[in-house]
């Protein structure tokens, strides 16, 4: 996505090179893996989880950093494992997606989100049910630009299982 | 805030896109409970109804037992508000838009939860100035003691 903020190539706060090589050398079984035990992470384990009581916050509060890291590592498979098949999505202009069209658009070789982070997460539990409400920061370079938002978002899970899966996920731009 | 069908119109023209936007926009609603076919589909849609029409009224009391207290509302300028900041909100005097219309909406059912994606347009003058805004928003609803709930709303201007 491209966003208001631009920095020139060489004043970036991170090494792209040395991103695109991370992500060569982390194979996707790794990836994988470290999906895994974020999603099997007790609650104290998360930074975004102090303060939280029940023990299922913490987890899909484990889920969302991993959501994340799948992101930053474009990695469509953690991300397919996290997302229902009937996901609702709208991504912060506007544009409405379904879970393939938003793994699509994770894949896109134009886009490389270099770092994200949640600067504040809620969770509010109603039995089976979870909604998200958090403030997420997102850099990275698109088309060859850099760019950096701010975006406030909340996210919908269920329950299935002994798991949870996100069925609605909707963000808006904030101010930087 | 927005609300998804016709407001208040000042011309003749304006009387005539109200009652088509009105037929749309009960024809959408038809059409997306129809489409899915499910009775919570069909209530929450009836619900998403109602809450245009309280907010109209502008009857807090009506929105008051729609909401989950917990509810989650963000506004398509990134602010959130609580459910009693934003019936404050609703309550609170101030100048209501020329045109809001809903163009779509469309349910989607998970077990107990309902999820409403919908866009809508708003038309009006703010501190002088004329806007014309366009949105995406999500409403997502929870089955609670029988009782369909609105614990989150969220909107986003569309960009492009």
């Amino acid at each position: 996505m491209e966003s208001g903020c631009a920095w020139p190539a060489s004043q970036l706060p991170f090494s792209t090179e040395r991103w695109q090589l991370r992500s060569k050398v982390i194979g996707n079984n790794w990836r994988l893996f470290f999906i895994l035990i974020a999603i099997l992470l007790r609650p104290g384990a998360s930074a975004q989880s102090a303060g939280q009581s029940n023990p299922e916050q913490g987890r899909i509060l484990s889920l969302e950093n991993a959501w994340n890291q799948a992101l930053q590592q474009k990695d469509a498979a953690a991300l397919r494992m996290l997302l229902a098949p009937d996901l609702v999505y709208v991504d912060y202009d506007g544009t409405l997606m379904d879970k393939t069209e938003y793994l699509a658009s994770v894949q896109a070789a134009s886009l490389h989100p270099v770092h994200l982070v949640s600067e504040s997460m809620k969770v509010h539990l109603y039995g089976g049910v979870a909604m998200v409400e958090g403030v997420c920061r997102e850099i990275g370079i698109k088309n060859g630009r850099p760019y950096s938002v701010r975006l406030r978002f909340t996210d919908a899970w269920i329950r299935r299982g002994e798991s949870w899966i996100c069925v609605a996920s909707q963000s808006t731009l904030i101010e930087p | 805030m927005r609300r998804r069908f016709p407001s208040i119109k000042r011309s003749l023209g304006g009387r005539i896109a109200s009652l088509l936007v009105i037929f749309v926009g009960t024809a959408l609603l038809f059409v997306s409970a129809q489409s899915t076919g499910s009775a919570a589909v069909t209530s929450v849609l009836a619900l998403e109804h109602a809450w245009n029409q309280a907010e109209e009224r502008k009857d807090a009391k009506a929105l008051d037992a729609i909401f989950d207290n917990a509810l989650v509302y963000i506004d398509d300028d990134g602010s959130i508000r609580s459910k009693s900041e934003f019936l404050s909100h609703v309550r609170a005097p101030g100048s209501l838009p020329e045109l809001e219309v809903t163009e779509s909406m469309t349910a989607h059912q998970f077990g107990t939860t309902v999820v409403v994606a919908g866009v809508y347009v708003l038309k009006g003058t703010e501190h002088g100035k004329a806007y014309l805004r366009r949105g995406r928003f999500i409403d997502t609803w929870i089955l609670e003691d029988g009782k369909w709930l609105c614990v989150a709303s969220q909107s986003t201007p569309i960009l492009h």
